[in-house]
């Protein structure tokens, strides 16, 4: 043996001292979508231009610099794990880390995927979820270091989301599921997040008054494809596993860490302007995202140069972005036309007269003489047959499309179904092979009753749609997404909106532009209410829906009213409590607290119901006015500190809703008493009663009923100005005397 | 066992190196034609080879893993084909004063094989059938030869690294003699090569550089910033100026991707622009680039995906949503130049013409490597 030892001695590889980059890829899409077309296979093992969805997402992670992922997957787990296993990703040579985990068939949601990760324990420090459907180019690395840097200043900056700005009309936004997201202009932070559904159209957005005020700067953007790739510090899985109700990321996570006053976490957005992430969440942007990859829009990801497909298949790029495979050039006959933004897989022969535009074909397929097949994805070992007219479809693995079929826009064709001779498929036919045909094993039960009740559907004029020869089974337009726990999203029509070739041009589009406007149009809105409307339509309006609308919010405002009056009642018991038990004015107020931020009420309802409570321990002692006079200064000088440590101080609102208490209750006479109690308490100040003294609700309007009352108040006060003004007086006179006295007589007279 | 680790480890960093290479994490010609140097220095420094050919199949292996990776960095192959050279040279040359020591020993030798200037291809069938014959001496002789010819080829791969770490200045040790006094230079895009011989020139003359933006890189920006804090006279003009501008440049200096057997090149975007206003003034066209950038290709047949094309979002934003999904946007990141545009190429290694480039090459590179 030759002596080598030198050779070994020499080598000092040395250890990467940074902590790994950690992802987690959530492979279960949690929602039937792509059905019948993952019937045997799960979503992310779909191929998207002939690699499957989940190489791109290795890939763009590992474009990233992520060293090690875990992969969460439910259905198919183990198809997913066997495919892992064979992949190049498991080569010891990938540099890649990716270990497949199972989670019990029973999670459901995104959130008890995250409760699972967190059980197992398995994250060490800040990582990146992304979801088994994404494709992107984007340097996440760099999101994760601005992350870092973060979350050293500010340990409650728990969550970074990338977004993408895109124009408001995309082909790879979804115009079902958007986004409205309130983000500080200068940090990024994000304040505020609504999910925005195509429909029922959205003509309102709230954005809480809080955040105006806080922040200078902000902006409103519903321009965002939201990429779902969140850089996350580890207490994000464990705020999934304190909030057991949290299910998706997006809709209860973020919204409820930034609607909390308790939590006190931040989330940050990171807008990426140049580089490319979009998710194929359904079959509309699985279109788009195909044709986005052959535009080249996430290159370098492209099937020219860095195709995460198995490391046999590369691409020829030709003018016009058509791409050819290199290992087995496809057979194209001398007449057959292959237009832009196609890719065709190795080993394909397209014969004399056929056209293929704007389509992706998978390996080993055959296009028979006039066969036409437009934005289409036809997978491996398709055969279309002469004369065959596709369009905007997905045809899975090893479809077979008899001679003279028309299949028309946005069918899904699953693996292995055999269609035609001379079959019509109407528009967003979606077809499955016939059970027994093929030997469909492991199945659950749910799917197999699915099946049944696909079976049940199925008539003659169907069976004859499909061709004579044919082994499929058309599925009825409405026998998914009808599961009524799921939540509302799947609306049907909105699903309509994530469909391939559904351009719902029966859904009326109308972008008026949006206007916005402030909602104190409410006569007393101006300091309670804390909310900003953007009026406008944001997403699409249906024609025939606007009746829909008032019906919505009488109901809206039928809860509201309940929220109310259970509200009162809470608080009206806990103050009792408070009063009986004699708590300090600090634990009570606490509990008040609470209490708002529990149901959501403005901060006037909260004084209304502690100025009540207070006038109202006040013992009515008639005829007796010292007694009277001393019981009052008790309760006050107990309690009157509790008005202003509710939450914020508004002395003249006080006075204004001690003036409507008095005026509805027994306890009328009274007012002139409590308001100097109160002003001797320094509740309230002397400039507090001449402000409330200026407004002109103070005087009583004349609609209301308890107008005469409130009209009395108004003359206490009155009285009680007059008051301050002679004792200012006479100190003055006292004192100094003439240019004071000037100003005020002019005060006075004004 | 250490040299299994070590080939691990070497293995490793050619796994590295291909993916960064993929995914275009490494860019620049002169960068990577240095990694791909030291990763071949590592395959040879662990290279366990009882012959000469097995390490040179060893080192066209990785190579070609290496080309694969990515056929546009045409600088990848070209190292390899240098070093492949290098090594050959330095093999005869060993080889041949061992021979005259020991003498002929069978009818095939490795003289013969040098005098012969055999490709490898047809020796190796008469290798095996001579080891088979005379095993001990043969394959003792050859295995020592090759042994103790290490040191001599980690010298060789070190002169081609020498090379490249030295090629900014050979380059431009010639720039006074053809940027004179006054001069008005064109440039189009950032090139570390034109950029480091318009300052070398800078020391002698005094001239003006105009700079064309270079978009939808704009890397004419940097390049102009670069050039004016060296206190070199700087106009940045956009490109659509080239032509209008042109009658009053004296001369055209451009950088290369990669510089083509038949003379011609590929370089940024708009120098084919560049060139061919300069050509309707009859204004000189002057390429500088190192000797690592000639590559035995011809683009004969002006192969489109040769231009490599990028993502539009440089030339349309992705926020057009509407537009995106109407138009077809193009964003190559090179420029094919026929030779008939360029005047000539300063290198390294001396000042050459266009029609000459063919003979460097083949002095550069043996013709089996080719094809690697």
């Amino acid at each position: 043996m030759a002596p080598k030892g030198s050779a070994g001695k020499e080598k000092a590889a040395p250890e990467e001292e940074e902590e790994i980059l950690q992802a987690v890829v959530l492979a279960d899409s949690f929602n039937n979508r792509f059905k019948p077309l993952t019937l045997s296979k799960p979503r992310c093992l779909l191929p998207v231009c002939n690699a499957t969805l989940l190489d791109w997402t290795f890939e763009s992670l590992a474009l990233a610099g992520v060293q090690e992922i875990f992969v969460i997957c439910r259905s198919h787990a183990k198809q997913i794990k066997s495919t892992i296993a064979e992949s190049k990703w498991s080569q010891p040579s990938s540099g890649i880390k990716i270990v497949p985990i199972i989670t019990a068939k029973e999670s459901f949601s995104a959130g008890d995927a995250m409760r699972d990760i967190y059980t197992h324990g398995f994250i060490k420090s800040d990582f990146v979820l992304v979801a088994g459907d994404l494709v992107s180019n984007v340097r996440i690395d760099e999101v994760v270091r601005a992350h870092k840097e973060r979350r050293r200043k500010n340990r409650d900056a728990i969550m970074t989301m990338v977004i993408k700005e895109a124009g408001a009309v995309h082909r790879s936004r979804p115009r079902g599921e958007t986004s409205i997201f309130v983000l500080d202009s200068n940090t990024h932070e994000c304040l505020h997040y609504e999910p925005v559904q195509g429909y029922p159209p959205l003509a309102h957005a709230s954005v809480p008054r809080e955040i105006l005020t806080e922040h200078s700067e902000l902006e409103i953007r519903n321009d965002f494809i939201d990429c779902n790739i969140d850089v996350c510090s580890l207490e994000v899985p464990s705020l999934f596993q304190d909030n057991f109700d949290y299910q998706d990321i997006r809709r209860d996570f973020v919204h409820g860490v930034l609607t909390s006053d308790l939590l006190m976490k931040n989330i940050y957005c990171h807008v990426i302007t140049d580089g490319y992430a979009a998710r194929v969440k359904d079959t509309r942007s699985y279109a788009s995202v195909s044709k986005d990859i052959l535009a080249r829009w996430t290159f370098p990801l492209v099937p020219d140069d860095n195709h995460p497909g198995s490391a046999s298949t590369s691409y020829e790029h030709a003018r016009g972005n058509k791409y050819f495979s290199l290992s087995s050039p496809p057979q194209l006959a001398r007449t057959s036309h292959v237009g832009p933004l196609t890719q065709l897989g190795p080993d394909t022969s397209i014969a004399a007269d056929a056209r293929v535009t704007r389509s992706v074909i998978g390996a080993h397929c055959f296009l028979g003489p006039g066969a036409t097949v437009t934005d289409s994805n036809l997978w491996d070992a398709v055969r279309v047959e002469a004369g065959c007219v596709i369009e905007s479809s997905v045809l899975g693995k090893g479809v077979t499309v008899l001679r003279g079929s028309r299949i028309e826009r946005g069918c899904l064709i699953a693996d292995g179904v055999v269609i035609g001779p001379e079959a019509r498929l109407k528009k967003l036919t979606r077809v499955s092979v016939r059970r027994g045909t093929v030997e469909e094993d492991e199945e659950d039960e749910d799917e197999d009753s699915e099946l049944e009740h696909v079976e049940a559907s199925q008539t003659s004029e169907i069976r004859a749609s499909l061709g004579s020869e044919s082994n499929g089974l058309v599925w009825p337009d409405d026998s998914v997404d009808e599961d009524e726990d799921e939540d509302e999203t799947h609306s049907r029509l909105n699903q309509r909106l994530l469909r391939i070739g559904d351009n719902a041009s029966d859904l009326d589009i109308s972008d008026a532009g949006s206007v916005t406007s402030s909602s104190d149009s409410d006569a007393d809105s101006d300091a309670d209410d804390g909310t900003l409307s953007m009026n406008g339509v944001l997403g699409l309006q249906l024609s025939s829906s606007a009746t829909s609308l008032p019906s919505e919010s009488a109901v809206a405002e039928l809860a509201d009213a309940q929220a109310q009056r259970e509200f009162q009642a809470e608080v009206s018991a806990s103050l009792a409590r408070a009063f009986a038990e004699g708590h300090s004015v600090d634990n009570a107020a606490v509990e008040l607290k609470t209490l708002r931020m529990a149901s959501n009420v403005p901060l006037r309802r909260v004084r209304e119901a502690v100025v009540a409570g207070v006038v109202d321990l006040i013992p009515l002692v008639p005829d007796a006015p010292a007694q009277q006079r001393a019981e009052i200064a008790r309760v006050v000088g107990r309690w009157g500190q509790l008005i202003d440590s509710i939450g914020g101080i508004d002395a003249v609102e006080t006075v204004a809703v001690l003036q409507e208490h008095c005026s509805q209750s027994p306890r009328l006479a009274l007012f002139g008493q409590v308001l100097a109690a109160l002003y001797q308490h320094d509740v309230v100040e002397e400039d507090d009663i001449r402000a409330w003294h200026a407004l002109t609700a103070s005087r009583g309007s004349s609609e209301v009923a308890t107008a005469e009352n409130m009209r009395k108040c108004w003359v206490v006060g009155a009285r009680m100005i007059k008051q301050f003004e002679e004792q200012d007086d006479d100190s003055e006179d006292e004192e100094d005397k003439d240019e004071e006295d000037e100003s005020e007589s002019e005060e006075e007279s004004s | 066992m250490s040299s299994e680790r070590g080939s691990a480890t070497s293995q490793r960093q050619i796994e590295s190196l291909v993916c960064r290479l993929r995914r275009r994490q490494l860019i620049g010609s002169r960068e990577t034609a240095l990694e791909t140097v030291h990763v071949i220095r590592q395959v040879v420094l662990r290279a366990r080879f009882r012959h000469i050919d097995e390490l040179i199949g060893m080192i066209k292996s990785v190579g070609r893993r290496l080309v694969d990776a990515q056929p546009k960095e045409h600088t990848v192959g070209n190292t390899i084909r240098k070093i492949l050279h290098h090594i050959r040279e330095e093999y005869n040359t060993a080889a041949q004063n061992s021979t005259l020591k020991a003498g002929p020993k069978s009818g095939f030798s490795i003289s013969n094989f040098v005098l012969m200037g055999q490709p490898k291809k047809q020796s190796m069938p008469q290798k095996s059938s001579s080891v088979e014959r005379n095993p001990e001496s043969s394959v003792q002789n050859d295995s020592d030869l090759a042994q103790g010819l290490k040191p001599v080829l980690m010298e060789a791969i070190q002169d081609v690294l020498d090379e490249l770490e030295t090629v900014y200045d050979n380059v431009s040790k010639s720039a006074k003699d053809h940027i004179h006094s006054d001069e008005i230079i064109l440039t189009i895009g950032k090139s570390k090569t034109v950029e480091a011989y318009l300052k070398s020139a800078a020391h002698y003359r005094n001239f003006t550089v105009i700079v064309a933006e270079t978009c939808p890189s704009y890397s004419g920006h940097e390049m102009a910033r670069i050039l004016s804090s060296a206190g070199i006279s700087t106009v940045l003009v956009p490109d659509s100026s080239i032509y209008a501008i042109m009658s009053r440049v004296n001369k055209v200096i451009l950088g290369a991707h990669a510089i083509l057997a038949n003379g011609g090149m590929f370089a940024i975007t708009g120098s084919l622009m560049a060139s061919n206003a300069a050509r309707a003034h009859s204004t000189p066209v002057v390429v500088c680039a190192g000797q690592f950038k000639l590559t035995p290709l011809w683009n004969l047949y002006h192969q489109y995906g040769a231009l490599d094309f990028a993502d539009p979002s440089s030339v349309l934003g992705f926020e057009e949503g509407s537009l995106v999904e109407k138009v077809e946007v193009v964003n190559p990141y090179y420029d094919y130049v026929n030779p008939e545009l360029l005047d000539v190429y300063i290198t390294n290694d001396g000042d050459h013409p266009p029609s000459s480039v063919y003979r460097l090459i083949k002095e550069t590179y043996d013709d089996e490597d080719t094809e690697l």
